[in-house]
């Protein structure tokens, strides 16, 4: 008798083990659709989903662990992004991968927090976002990293006196520039001067009269403006005749931006990656618009796919699937491999380290590369 | 046909059941889906309920005002942000928040505790903006709430020791209880349903349909304005928190345009003038947008798998928000509040009667007396160094041709216009020295050349706002409306919409309106124009008696002069912005300058020198003197 009940229950046993091992590793997507965010969670998503696609034919994470993706559209609508990710950890979600920015991180963190479920945003650079709890995690290379790089090449250039045009309207317009005037500040350069500007502000010559007009005039301007901004202001500085050299962060790294012509030649910006020829992101190029049609031409595509990698290399230290374990281990991580570029949670706030490259706009509207490196930590502003 | 004196009780009744209704339409909403969708329909209903509480505020200001206002972003980005610093946990605020000024730290308040606080600061807030936005109608007052979202965004934006800047705003304490935010909305629908038909929400509607007619009561139009304003941004305050507390984070931008015009895309597609409109609104709207994003991940309808069409929601909702505006203009519920009327069959049963007010006692004599009035418009002299009276108990007419000043007159005497010279008196009152809305409170009731009802009100309401805004209560006011209902014919009509009315009973509704105020003296500016001869007739007998029997004194201008000599005892005469004339109407008909003003000079020589003529009754009095 002890023994038949001995052997019902090892075969419970192992009935309920297998069908963990075959049950599906529940990822929960926010991404919006429509709205601001949209440039951003969509071409992440497409490389996220193009990732865990292949992955899944393999059999899944490391081979063993099928994923299943529910994706929900958010809009950019922070109270929809609330609401999708309740129905997503209802339904099972053990990883949540959150919209492109710190608001809907964030308030998607604080839901995921009571159950500890790891959640890592698309391409959030805000460094403020890991605050909220030990399951947040950033993918991008932060905005403290890319100023800290950019700084550290602007003065090696030789530039001494910076000007700063940010937006206090979002914290990447505000902060990135910031960052820079720290990390140029620490290195022996100096903030000359700083001016303000509106989202979607159509006109920037005021802005121009008063750098024109400085006291001491810079010889390099720095800006995380976006489009439509970055374009309207730097067509005023060239009209006006300012040649002064300009800076900006990773949003220029786009084919509108190049496209404009002779005004941004010479243009320097930081990047999470660059495509080199030969290397892993210029194969998996090559290989999505193969499967797909659509040419990655942005670095959103690539670091969606990477963090695909980063889950199957946490999911892979952790030995299983469960939340706590596989947030552990994703802070864990030391030298992970990407495609885009390797990163590095140990150490950090779980904003990963990552190498950033400097890229130029050549005047026939293609980028060069500049440098590849990975923020000096003594330099990096804190956030 | 319903018994009148009933109405009263029935409209309590019909205004119960409606208020009752749109609760119960919310109620059945959310338990549906509830029921249907389990925990997923519960998320949806919590935050259907966070919107209605923000719509129904905002269409407190807007229903009550017709203002459209863009401005609550900021009612809303002040209460979350504050309930937020409130009930914040310490330790998070300490390292989210470390330069928060030392009185708003370490709060920690629960919610209970919290939102009276916030609505405290709302209701500061609001009379604080309301006394600037109160004082603007129209579209300058919907672009002054667009710059005070702008200047909070700022501010928002620009306090970054409060709020943390442009950057998430993160800690806030997530209250996800179903039970209570479906209350706050209900609370909120209670609250907007008993402000619309008191008093003030009585008047608030009386002003946004016409202005001036409201002011001819004595309805202090700003202050109507500032009133809904200050309930509707407190509540806006409340509905902010919760939504503050539904989401956890945020940033000034979540209150920035997209979740304006969300509202006020919800409260449009369901009716601004109704509170049953906002809620439908914002009902409809959810379950579209929930409908739609079940299929824009792509599903399998009838066998037939559709695509991933992510933006689907955008498009349907963009669709759907054209189509109600082509098809129903005024939003799914429509002008009208959702429910049954006071003339619905189901209220038949009610029996409690009002009765009405017993005829009023002769009134307290007293004269208005126009002394030297003088206005001109860009140079032309309009009125002329006029002087006359028109004392209670007698009926004076005020004629002449088009163009001679006559309601020009009326509004100089009604301080409608201030007059350039001259003086307007009643007793020792000089009225051009009291503001607009005040002189109905020296007993003086008036009604317009151009029809000015309240067209979104019954014909009943109409009344009741003129005996409301006299100062008299509500039992009072209701007797007094029934009595003025009844003597004006429009027992038939009470439950219905002034806009719906025959021109006829517009015309008697005005004229019971402005009696309703119990006036000393009464001007009416061509009250029978464009009725037919047996309804002037009629009108003819109506003020006779009523003017007899209250001993009233009438200022009665007409171009029908067979009416006017007939009521009238006293006749003005005015021409070219002047007074040529004045006497019995024996005297007018046969004063030669009166009949030369009419005819012309060659004419009036004919008529004057024939002797054998009959002078009771001139030829020009047989009809109406062609205009």
């Amino acid at each position: 008798m002890k023994l038949r009940t001995l052997l019902l229950a090892s075969a419970a046993a192992i009935g309920v083990a297998g069908a963990g091992a075959a049950e599906d590793y529940v990822i929960g997507v926010m991404s919006a659709q429509s709205g601001y965010l949209a440039p951003y969670d969509g071409p992440a998503y497409a490389g996220f989903q193009y990732c865990i696609d292949q992955m899944n034919a393999a059999g899944g994470l490391n081979g063993t662990t099928p994923v299943k993706l529910i994706v929900r559209d958010t809009r950019s609508d922070i109270a929809e992004g609330v609401k999708v990710v309740q129905e997503m950890i209802d339904e099972g979600a053990k990883f949540v991968v959150s919209s492109a920015d710190a608001d809907p991180t964030i308030a998607a963190a604080q839901i995921t927090a009571a159950d500890g479920i790891p959640t890592m945003t698309f391409a959030g650079t805000a460094p403020v976002l890991t605050l909220v709890g030990e399951h947040v995690f950033g993918s991008y290379p932060a905005d403290n990293q890319q100023a800290a790089v950019l700084a550290g090449y602007a003065r090696d250039q030789g530039f001494e006196k910076v000007w700063l045009v940010k937006s206090p309207d979002s914290a990447y317009t505000l902060g990135g520039p910031e960052y820079f005037g720290e990390a140029f500040t620490s290195l022996g350069g100096a903030v000359v001067g700083e001016s303000s500007y509106s989202l979607n502000q159509p006109d920037f010559s005021a802005i121009v009269t008063t750098i024109q007009n400085a006291g001491d005039a810079p010889d390099l301007i720095v800006t995380w403006a976006w489009e439509p901004d970055f374009p309207a202001l730097i067509r005023a500085l060239r009209g006006a005749g300012v040649e002064t050299q300009v800076m900006g962060g990773d949003v220029l790294d786009t084919p509108t931006v190049r496209g404009l012509g002779d005004v941004v030649a010479g243009t320097v910006h930081s990047s999470g990656g660059f495509p080199d020829e030969g290397s892993a992101y210029a194969d998996f190029i090559e290989a999505f618009k193969a499967e797909t049609g659509t040419t990655p031409d942005n670095n959103y595509y690539v670091n969606g796919c990477d963090i695909a990698h980063m889950i199957e290399q946490a999911v892979a230290a952790a030995g299983s699937t469960d939340p706590a374990a596989v947030s552990a281990a994703m802070a864990g991580i030391e030298g992970g491999k990407g495609i885009m570029s390797d990163f590095t949670f140990a150490g950090t706030d779980r904003m990963p380290l990552r190498e950033v490259v400097i890229a130029r706009i050549t005047a026939d509207g293609e980028k060069e590369f500049v440098l590849r490196e990975a923020a000096d930590p003594a330099i990096l502003p804190q956030p | 046909m319903s018994d009148l004196s009933t109405h009263p009780a029935r409209l309590k009744i019909a205004n119960l059941v409606r208020t009752g209704l749109t609760v119960l339409v919310l109620l059945l909403v959310v338990t549906g889906l509830s029921m249907v969708l389990g925990r997923m329909g519960e998320r949806i209903a919590l935050q259907m309920a966070v919107n209605v509480v923000a719509v129904v505020a905002l269409a407190i200001y807007c229903g009550n005002t017709g203002i459209v206002s863009f401005g609550h972003g900021a009612f809303l980005a002040l209460g979350a942000y504050f309930s937020g610093i409130l009930t914040m946990p310490a330790a998070l605020q300490r390292s989210a928040l470390p330069d928060l000024p030392g009185f708003l730290a370490g709060h920690e308040l629960s919610l209970w505790v919290s939102l009276p606080v916030v609505a405290i600061a709302g209701l500061a807030f609001a009379v604080l903006t309301g006394s600037v936005i109160a004082r603007l109608v129209g579209a300058s007052a919907t672009i002054a709430t667009l710059g005070l979202l702008i200047i909070v965004h700022s501010v928002a934006i620009g306090a970054r020791e409060i709020t943390r800047g442009s950057q998430t705003f993160y800690g806030v304490p997530r209250v996800t209880d179903l039970a209570v935010m479906v209350g706050a909305a209900i609370v909120a629908v209670i609250i907007a349903r008993t402000y619309r038909e008191s008093r003030w929400g009585l008047f608030a509607r009386a002003a946004r349909d016409d202005s001036d007619a409201a002011t001819a009561l004595g309805i202090d139009t700003r202050r109507t304005r500032f009133l809904s304003w200050c309930l509707s941004g407190t509540l806006a305050t409340l509905a902010g928190a919760l939504y503050g507390h539904m989401l956890g984070a945020f940033s000034p931008a979540s209150f920035y345009l997209p979740l304006v015009f969300a509202h006020v895309v919800m409260m449009i597609v369901g009716g601004t003038a109704a509170v049953s409109g906002a809620v439908v609104g914002v009902i409809a709207v959810t379950l579209l947008q929930d409908t739609v994003r079940q299929f824009e991940g792509g599903a399998t309808v009838f066998g037939i798998a559709l695509p991933e069409v992510f933006g689907l929601t955008t498009i349907v909702l963009g669709l759907a928000i054209l189509l109600v505006i082509w098809a129903r203009p005024q939003g799914l519920v429509g002008g009208f509040e959702w429910g049954p009327t006071a003339e619905a069959r189901l209220l038949k049963g009610i029996r409690k009667a009002t009765e009405p007010a017993p005829p009023s006692a002769s009134v307290a004599p007293a004269q208005l007396e126009a002394d030297g009035l003088s206005k001109s418009f860009a140079g032309v002299k309009a009125v002329a160094n006029v002087s006359f009276q028109a004392p209670t108990g007698r009926v004076t007419g005020l004629i002449g041709p088009n163009g001679a000043g006559k309601s020009t007159l009326v509004n100089l005497l009604t301080r409608a216009y201030q007059p350039d010279d001259g003086a307007a008196r009643i007793g020792d009152v000089d009225l051009t020295r009291v503001p607009h809305h005040k002189v109905a409170g020296f007993g003086i009731a008036r009604s317009f050349q151009n029809l000015r009802l309240f067209r979104g009100l019954t014909a009943y309401e109409n009344v009741l706002v003129a005996a409301l805004a006299s100062g008299r209560d509500r039992g009072a006011a209701a007797s007094v409306t029934l009595r003025e209902l009844a003597a004006l014919d429009l027992a038939d009509v009470a439950g219905e919409r002034a806009d719906n009315l025959p021109y006829g009973a517009r015309k008697r509704l005005e004229i019971a309106r402005a009696l309703a105020q119990e006036p000393q003296i009464l001007l009416l500016d061509e009250p029978a124009a464009g009725m037919n001869p047996t309804e002037t007739e009629d009108l003819g007998d109506r003020l006779s008696e009523i003017a007899a029997a209250r001993g009233i004194g009438i200022l009665l201008i007409d171009h029908d002069l067979r009416f006017v000599n007939r009521l009238c005892d006293w006749i003005v005469v005015m021409n070219r912005g002047q007074l040529i004339a004045q006497g019995t109407p024996d005297d007018i008909r046969n004063d030669p300058s009166v009949i030369e003003a009419y005819i012309g000079r060659g004419r009036a020589a004919q008529t004057t020198t024939k002797p054998d003529e009959p002078t009771t009754e001139p030829k020009y009095t047989m009809g109406v003197v062609p205009s």
